[in-house]
């Protein structure tokens, strides 16, 4: 076994490099996640009809599905999707240039929005029913009780979840590789181009990965243990 | 979109051909992890000795990264490791090499889905195990195993289907399953219709989760059959 150390040490800031794509992406789907965990959880806590089923059965559905084929689908269908869109306020469609990274950002969103809706319900209803009695009881309105007292609590209670579905975007996010965008996978197998050395970048490119998911790891660690300091004193008592 | 629905037709009954492939790239690793990450489990509940950083670290490594790089690395890597020994295992079917790389990933995610279970578990209940007399395996098979199992499930499930879904991804290195052909069929016809031919793949992981979650519910009411009494 003969690996070229020599290229894989040159080859860690050309792959380093595309990081920043990488995190963009699972921040950017992360982000567009939860907005829409948060929507199919409003419609299914405030048991809104139709769409309450309609929600459900689209999350079974992206759940049962595979990621890949959802990123493809996505790849495929966006584009006629965008097409019809050509000419309305002021959006021009260019076919030349398709945008694959926001392709695979709505694929990635409705994917772990799917996921996510789980953990907003439950998280909601695992607050207190008492706590937004309480709230009203102080004379605050509907949305100072849901603002100031439910959705902080709600959070906490949501943060461990969320972390590990971040720890799995994190790591999904090298299949958008598969999908034309130049993360940081497509960037490792780019590199290999000139000498062949594609088990070395593929290498590279774990070796960054396991960092990444190893310093975040104890990141959300100390995010969760800082956003759990109110839980012990009321645990204590 | 135009006449797409045909192709949609016409590609279902080619891709339910290679439902009993994806299968196999489910069952054979999923067989294969238990027994491994049960090992994996036992030693990494055990003493802190080389053994257990060596194995700590293959379950962080296969933790850490993402499974498509696994399999990259196990597609490129392993015909460079038997290379010295004179033995050339280039010509070896894709899926061989996609079964080894999601053992070690699956095995990793299936020990620690053990041991949280195992550290859930009564102690006691191992205690008054031996109590009664029982030898080291009697304990094990009838104490340590139903308990951590029961535990177990409702996340070994979860790991299951996104074992399932991932096979998807084999296509990659060119195994031929429900994806990889769906793959085959969208280059056959380039350009047109790709949609509907991942829309039948689509719906047919679909049924095949369906039915691993409902052996899993049977499964789960199994385990927890002695429960009623408790509670």
């Amino acid at each position: 076994m003969n690996l070229n150390v020599k290229f894989m040490i040159s080859d860690i800031p050309t792959v380093l490099s595309a990081l920043p794509v990488t995190l963009e992406l699972t921040f950017a789907s992360l982000f567009f996640a939860i907005l829409l965990a948060v929507l199919f959880g409003v419609c299914i806590l405030k048991k809104i009809p139709v769409l309450k089923q309609f929600v459900i059965g689209l999350n079974t559905f992206i759940k049962g599905v595979p990621l890949i084929v959802q990123l493809l689908f996505c790849y495929y269908a966006l584009p006629y999707v965008l097409r019809a869109f050509d000419g309305v306020l002021g959006y021009t469609y260019d076919p030349k240039h398709p945008s694959y990274f926001g392709f695979a950002v709505v694929a990635f969103a409705f994917n772990y929005g799917a996921y996510m809706t789980d953990v907003v319900v439950s998280s909601y209803r695992a607050v207190d029913k008492g706590q937004l009695e309480a709230a009203y009881s102080v004379g605050m309105s509907t949305f100072q009780a849901m603002w100031r007292i439910v959705i902080p609590q709600a959070v906490v209670i949501s943060l461990p979840n969320l972390s590990n579905y971040f720890m799995w975007l994190l790591k999904a996010t090298s299949l958008a590789s598969v999908v034309n965008v130049f993360e940081l996978l497509a960037t490792a197998r780019a590199s290999t181009a000139v000498n062949y050395a594609i088990l070395e970048g593929y290498l590279v490119a774990a070796g960054i990965y396991w960092a990444v998911c190893i310093l975040a790891e104890q990141i959300l660690k100390r995010i969760n243990k800082k956003m759990n300091r109110y839980q012990k004193t009321v645990s204590a008592v | 979109m135009w006449r797409g629905h045909e192709l949609f037709i016409s590609s279902l009954p080619v891709l339910v051909e290679y439902i009993p492939a994806t299968l196999f790239y489910f069952l054979v690793p999923t067989v294969i992890s238990l027994v491994l990450g049960a090992w994996i489990c036992r030693v990494r509940v055990g003493k802190k000795n080389a053994l257990y950083w060596l194995v700590s670290l293959f379950v962080s490594f296969f933790r850490g990264t993402p499974g498509l790089v696994q399999i990259y690395i196990v597609f490129f890597g392993l015909p460079k490791i038997f290379e010295p020994f004179g033995i050339n295992i280039n010509r070896w079917d894709a899926g061989i090499f996609y079964v080894i790389a999601t053992c070690c990933n699956f095995s990793s995610f299936v020990s620690e889905a053990f041991r949280g279970a195992y550290e859930a578990i009564d102690k006691d209940q191992i205690e008054a195990g031996y109590s009664i007399g029982y030898s080291r395996w009697q304990c094990f098979r009838h104490v340590i195993a139903p308990l951590t199992m029961q535990i177990a499930l409702p996340n070994l499930k979860n790991l299951e289907i996104d074992l399932l879904k991932g096979t998807a991804i084999a296509y990659v290195i060119g195994v031929v399953d429900v994806m990889g052909r769906a793959d085959k069929i969208i280059a056959q016809h380039r350009g047109y219709g790709q949609i509907w031919i991942l829309l039948a793949a689509a719906i047919l992981y679909f049924l095949i989760n369906v039915v691993i979650e409902l052996v899993f519910n049977s499964l789960t009411r199994h385990y927890s059959r002695h429960e009623r009494g408790i509670a």
